[in-house]
């Protein structure tokens, strides 16, 4: 065997056990990315799998326990609502209506989902708000 | 002043065009004349762009709440340091920070070789002045940093309190001397296609400057990881996050072009190869700034969403076509003057570090954009996180930790059974050992053992490589002791510094092996007087305090720390409250030793005056930024290695 041919199995073969870690990561490690309102429309929403959801922690819907920590919220698009429940201390950034990213596994029943991860996306308030505008 | 800065930005747009023009004409010509202007004009550019970079800190310093940018990131209770770093709190004075570092590159390179008179190097330079016309439009005309605001308001937005941290202070500027310094290898690739470049000098030079921005890359990458590590308190320092990845990405095919080159110059191989990595890894280190500051892909560091995507990716798109058509018109100056011998031999090991760095590239990048890519080709959005990448990637740079075991040992060319025997078997044996040291201690499955063993394989592989470094030279074998060590690295700086660099990058793994399979955690909320045990440790809450500190509130919580029998001192984690942003922020305690780091986070207090205190045991994180440093340091070793750049010149390549 040619030393030309034999290099061309052995990357072929990590390509092919790359190509293999990272389709089988996706089916295992794969998350249904959905709106709000896309979840809680679903008739039947997948079974399989974790959920990412974006959204808005809706006004009034925040109840925290911080000896736990516990956390419970609602999430909204605008239109629909679904519950989190998310067992840590809080975020920093956390607070009503700020954007954030959940992830974890829904309980269809309960339309809950209950979240592994939570993200906050940092408030604009740094940015251009409020400063009017621009001198001509 | 806002005019003079919005004057000295448009100067350098025009700047940049000329100097693109001037030395394109002069090279078509082949005139001194429109080659000199052109070289002037990027010292133009860099002159320029440091004025605009004076004004708006001098703005920030000074709180000039006329400015926009001004009163968007900084506020009048802010200290002057964050007003300093502000400038690269927002899009616009990153760009600017960006453009700057370009051009000063650009002007260090023509200090650098001012003394060649040679076109080629024109051309170098008119690729860096091609990139410059790009940014310089940006803030011209899609980004502009100088706005003013018709009703200045009496008090800024403030500085997000997450950048309020030393770490951010420099972060920023060395990822950035990073990523922009790619700019060189990418000229100098792009010009010796143009110029069609015979020779081997140019490799050498690009190897070096490519071995410099590498260093300040990967180093502001961990300066990344340490800043999350610290400041957002969730007892990690690394999650995979799109920002993150996006820095790491340039790095992985930057270290592959760092090997590979090395095949370039002592066999004559992947030439093609070669370049395609170094246009790569420039594309990713725009791709990179496009991901922070575009804010397509949520992460925790998406500070702004803005209108530059599309630009970005439009530069993308135009110079990676611009390269692609110039490999492929010069294919036959890209001819391998080699062929490989044999798979098992130096060659080969550099080909499947590449193949290997690549693949985690590939990974990384299909996770990072996954949900854009599953959206087009299914239809249905997937989106993938840590597990994903802890999956996939995990094993990759095992592989590859293997591999730098191996590599270094294996002869060029073929390798003899004699020679395989003599390498691999005492390493080996210390794998061995280490793997049934460890056993006891916890370290099971199949990626703890393989991380262990092939730790222990590259250290051996290394000091014997020392020893029997020093023994071959008798000169050297006759000093004694460490001083013997420092004589030998002093012979052959670039071989050795490298050896520095895979130690301090082993060092990295068993520090994230250490802090991913033995972390431990406690948490609970405790009343004066109650403790929380962790491991060792005993956290004793002793009470609560208030105090204002600067612009914020400090709440914090005094906690008595013994480990065993021994008392260790206080601890103090906190939570500020911001003046200005009202929002609250996450500020640990951390008790820092080599073996482990006690981290500590107060949660908040409680109606009923308890504490919730949350509390990690990370062992061996110290490893991580101590393998950092000594990579840095064996990096510094190889850059000064002038060696093999003098014989280039003695060929007169």
């Amino acid at each position: 065997m040619g030393s030309r041919l034999r290099l061309i199995l052995v990357s072929l073969a990590i390509i092919g056990s790359v190509g293999y870690l990272i389709l089988s990561g996706v089916k295992q490690t794969g998350l249904h990315y959905m709106t709000v309102s896309e979840l809680a429309r679903a008739e039947k929403p997948p079974e399989q799998g974790g959920f990412r959801l974006d959204g808005r922690v809706a006004i009034g819907s925040v109840r925290y326990d911080q000896k736990t920590p516990h956390l419970l919220f609602q999430m909204t698009d605008g239109d629909e609502m679904i519950g989190v429940v998310y067992h840590g201390l809080m975020p920093d950034a956390f607070g009503e209506g700020r954007e954030v990213v959940v992830e974890g596994t829904f309980d269809a029943q309960a339309r809950t989902l209950s979240a592994t991860k939570l993200v906050t996306k940092c408030p604009s308030k740094y940015e251009a708000e409020g400063l009017g505008k621009d001198k001509a | 002043m806002s005019e003079l800065g919005r004057l000295s930005i448009l100067l350098a747009f025009l700047a940049s065009c000329f100097a693109v023009g001037s030395i394109a004409w002069g090279l078509r010509t082949g005139m001194a004349g429109p080659l000199k202007s052109g070289r002037r004009a990027v010292w133009v550019v860099c002159g320029l762009t440091l004025l605009a970079i004076v004004i708006l800190e001098r703005a920030l310093l000074a709180r000039d709440f006329s400015f926009r940018y001004v009163a968007e990131h900084t506020s009048l209770d802010l200290p002057p340091m964050y007003a300093f770093s502000s400038l690269w709190a927002g899009q616009e004075g990153s760009l600017l920070l960006w453009l700057f570092v370009l051009s000063a590159y650009g002007a260090a390179f023509l200090w650098a070789y001012r003394k060649r008179i040679d076109p080629f190097y024109d051309a170098v330079a008119m690729v860096v002045a091609g990139v410059m016309v790009f940014f310089t439009s940006l803030l011209a005309f899609v980004s502009p940093p100088f706005r003013i605001l018709a009703t200045p308001p009496a008090d800024g937005n403030g500085l997000n309190p997450l950048l309020q941290d030393p770490g951010m202070m420099i972060h920023p500027p060395i990822l950035y001397t990073g990523y922009v310094g790619f700019i060189i290898p990418f000229a100098f690739g792009i010009a010796v296609l143009l110029m069609n470049r015979t020779g081997t000098r140019w490799i050498e030079e690009v190897r070096r400057w490519t071995l410099f921005c590498w260093m300040f890359l990967g180093f502001g990458v961990l300066l990344g990881a340490r800043w999350a590590y610290v400041e957002l308190g969730w007892g990690g320092y690394w999650g995979w996050d799109p920002v993150e990845n996006a820095s790491l990405m340039p790095w992985l095919v930057g270290t592959a072009f760092l090997h590979s080159v090395m095949v370039e110059q002592r066999r004559g191989m992947m030439k093609t190869w070669n370049v395609a990595l170094i246009v790569l890894t420039f594309e990713l280190s725009i791709f990179g700034t496009f991901l922070t500051r575009s804010g397509v892909l949520t992460s925790v560091h998406s500070f702004t969403e803005s209108n530059i995507g599309p630009w970005f990716l439009g530069f993308i798109l135009i110079s990676s076509t611009i390269a692609t058509a110039l490999i492929l018109y010069r294919k036959a100056l890209l001819e391998s003057e080699n062929r490989l011998d044999a798979v098992v031999s130096r060659e080969g090991s550099f080909l499947f570090n590449n193949v290997l760095f690549l693949a985690l590239t590939f990974a990384t990048f299909l996770g990072t954009t996954f949900p854009v890519v599953s959206e087009a080709v299914t239809g249905a959005k997937i989106s993938v996180s840590a597990p994903f990448f802890n999956r996939v990637n995990v094993p990759i740079a095992l592989a590859l930790l293997l591999l730098t075991g191996a590599g270094p040992v294996l002869s060029w060319k073929r390798v003899t059974t004699s020679v395989l025997q003599r390498n691999f078997l005492i390493p080996a044996f210390v794998g061995l050992l280490a793997t049934l040291v460890g056993f006891p201690f916890g370290l099971h499955g199949v990626y703890p053992i393989v991380c262990v063993f092939g730790a222990a394989f590259v250290i051996a592989t290394i000091v014997m490589e020392f020893a029997r470094g020093i023994q071959a030279r008798k000169d050297v074998a006759e000093t004694k002791g460490a001083m013997a060590v420092v004589s030998l690295v002093e012979k052959n700086k670039r071989r050795y510094g490298g050896y520095i660099v895979h130690f301090g990058m082993v060092m990295i793994f068993v520090g994230v092996l250490g802090s991913s399979v033995f972390q431990k955690e406690a948490h609970g909320p405790l009343q004066p007087g109650e403790s929380l045990a962790l491991g060792p440790y005993t956290l004793k809450l002793r009470g609560v305090e208030n105090r204002p500190v600067a612009n914020a509130q400090h709440t914090r919580a005094i906690l008595d720390v013994t480990r065993g029998d021994k008392y260790l001192g206080p601890a103090y984690p906190a939570k500020a409250m911001y003046f200005k942003s009202q929002q609250p922020m996450t500020e640990i305690a951390l008790r820092q030793t080599p073996a482990e780091d006690l981290y500590m986070i107060l949660g908040g207090v409680n109606d009923d005056g308890s504490a919730s205190i949350q509390a990690y045991i990370n062992p061996l994180v110290s490893l991580i930024w101590v393998g950092g440093v000594v990579m840095v340091i064996g990096t510094l070793i190889a850059l000064a290695d002038r060696m093999r750049l003098k014989r280039e010149e003695k060929l007169g390549a």
